[in-house]
């Protein structure tokens, strides 16, 4: 109970408290069943040629998208109510050169902070097919995920 | 959903969207029960509403019964409230109404800063039995979707699915033989990843400082000790065998290293901080674009 109590205690004895209840099953993740399933080779076949197929169908309309900027604003509910993405693209031969979005005066805190972290991250998004970006899920601040793919598919849509 | 030909399932739960993905479409019987765990869990856990157990809390102090699950988020929450230095903390509740991200939803500071009462002051948490000494608002929301995942995921697993995506917007266990490619979206450019993750058998949970972002320099993240939201790392994710532990681990990252949280939990994260710079362990390697 002493706040002073060594730290390697406590997380011995607390990791073990875990340990017991993983046991018990209250709270589990994926079945263990699917676990062992999961590495038989001949399973994978199906899955792995999946993504390949959908790249090849993408990668053939990547070519149709006309050269240009474009921006599109997609809509997301966040408990602060209604806000908006704006997203600006910028297409060059089928692909993604420059990524922009649109300042929300709403929001003074993503701005704020798009400030300080822009200059590392526009340099990983260059020059990567638009179609790339289409993932099966996203997880990050995940709220707004939804009105940037819409945005995103308004683009492509312009841009045919 | 992870491949174009899987069937999806889409309700709204405890404030945000959920999809469901397997390979056939879920069975009315089953959607049904999944839609009366996530109301069960609502009626037990939810800040937001009065008449669950934690709004009954927030009014008397006593002794509450609470469902099954509370029993391992009882011990993940107590584990991490050491290792955070009481940073990370269920008691953040009245912090987070003092900044006006109660019921009433005023989103406008009713106050300076409120520091979290201590655990060991007001909270005993003894498997699923809570017991408080004073008026507490608990708010489980850095592990609360998480488990509701692994909830979710129980109900499947319980009829008979072996292959299924449950996302709780953004919160993945992918259960079954099947990879999902999962993109680490830019903290304050949902434009663009930093990286993409294959994800299988397992939970990936990410938190970011901009998500829930309302007034200048309040976001909700907070940081017990002090009630003021934390600064430092913008955006993290955690990759564990339950999404319960990758959601809290997510948040928690924002508190200490991922070093020091491996001491007790076996997992794997990522943290990207304000200044672009990024920690991770072994298994996020080579998952980021460079």
């Amino acid at each position: 109970m002493s706040p002073s109590a060594p730290t390697s205690t406590l997380r011995r004895s607390i990791f073990a408290g875990i340990a017991g209840l993983s046991l018990a099953g209250t709270v589990a993740g994926c079945a263990p069943s699917a676990a062992e399933d999961g590495p038989a080779p001949a399973d994978n076949g199906t899955a792995a040629t999946t993504p390949a197929g959908g790249e090849t169908a993408l990668a053939g309309s990547g070519s149709n998208y006309k050269d240009g900027t474009y921006s599109a604003d997609g809509n997301y509910v966040s408990p602060n109510g209604n806000e908006t993405v704006g997203v600006q693209l910028t297409l060059a031969s089928g692909t993604v050169t420059d990524v922009r979005i649109t300042e929300h005066p709403s929001n003074p805190n993503t701005r704020k902070f798009q400030g300080e972290f822009a200059g590392g991250i526009a340099a990983q998004v260059v020059g990567r097919n638009i179609d790339e970006l289409k993932v099966s899920k996203v997880a990050g601040s995940s709220l707004t995920s939804g009105g940037f793919n819409q945005a995103v598919e308004k683009i492509k849509s312009e841009a045919r | 959903m992870p491949d174009a030909d899987w069937a999806e399932f889409s309700f709204d739960g405890i404030g945000t969207r959920w999809e469901v993905a397997t390979p056939l479409p879920l069975a009315p019987a089953l959607r049904s029960r999944l839609l009366e765990r996530v109301e069960k869990f609502d009626a037990g856990w939810s800040r937001f509403r009065s008449d669950s157990l934690v709004g009954a809390m927030a009014h008397s102090p006593g002794r509450y019964s609470f469902p099954a699950e509370a029993a391992a988020l009882g011990t993940l929450y107590r584990t991490l409230y050491g290792l955070t230095g009481g940073a990370m903390t269920p008691l953040v509740g009245g912090s987070l109404e003092r900044l006006g991200y109660g019921p009433a939803y005023t989103l406008q500071p009713s106050g300076p800063p409120m520091p979290a009462p201590r655990w060991e002051d007001v909270l005993d948490w003894d498997g699923t039995a809570i017991s408080t000494r004073a008026p507490v608002v608990l708010d489980i929301g850095a592990a609360g979707k998480g488990l509701l995942v692994d909830l979710l995921a129980a109900e499947l697993a319980t009829a008979g699915e072996k292959d299924f995506l449950v996302d709780g917007s953004g919160d993945l266990l992918a259960c079954g033989s099947r990879r999902v490619a999962v993109a680490l979206e830019h903290p304050y450019n949902p434009a663009q990843a930093i990286g993409v993750l294959d994800l299988r058998g397992r939970a990936l949970c990410a938190s970011a400082a901009n998500r829930r972002s309302w007034g200048d320099g309040l976001h909700h993240v907070l940081d017990g000790t002090t009630g003021r939201p934390v600064r430092t790392a913008v955006a993290t994710w955690a990759l564990a065998d339950t999404a319960m532990e990758a959601d809290a681990l997510a948040t928690a990252l924002f508190f200490v290293p991922g070093q020091v949280l491996r001491d007790a939990f076996n997992f794997s994260w990522l943290t990207v901080y304000s200044d672009g710079t990024a920690d991770h362990s072994a298994e996020f390697e080579g998952t980021l674009f460079t």
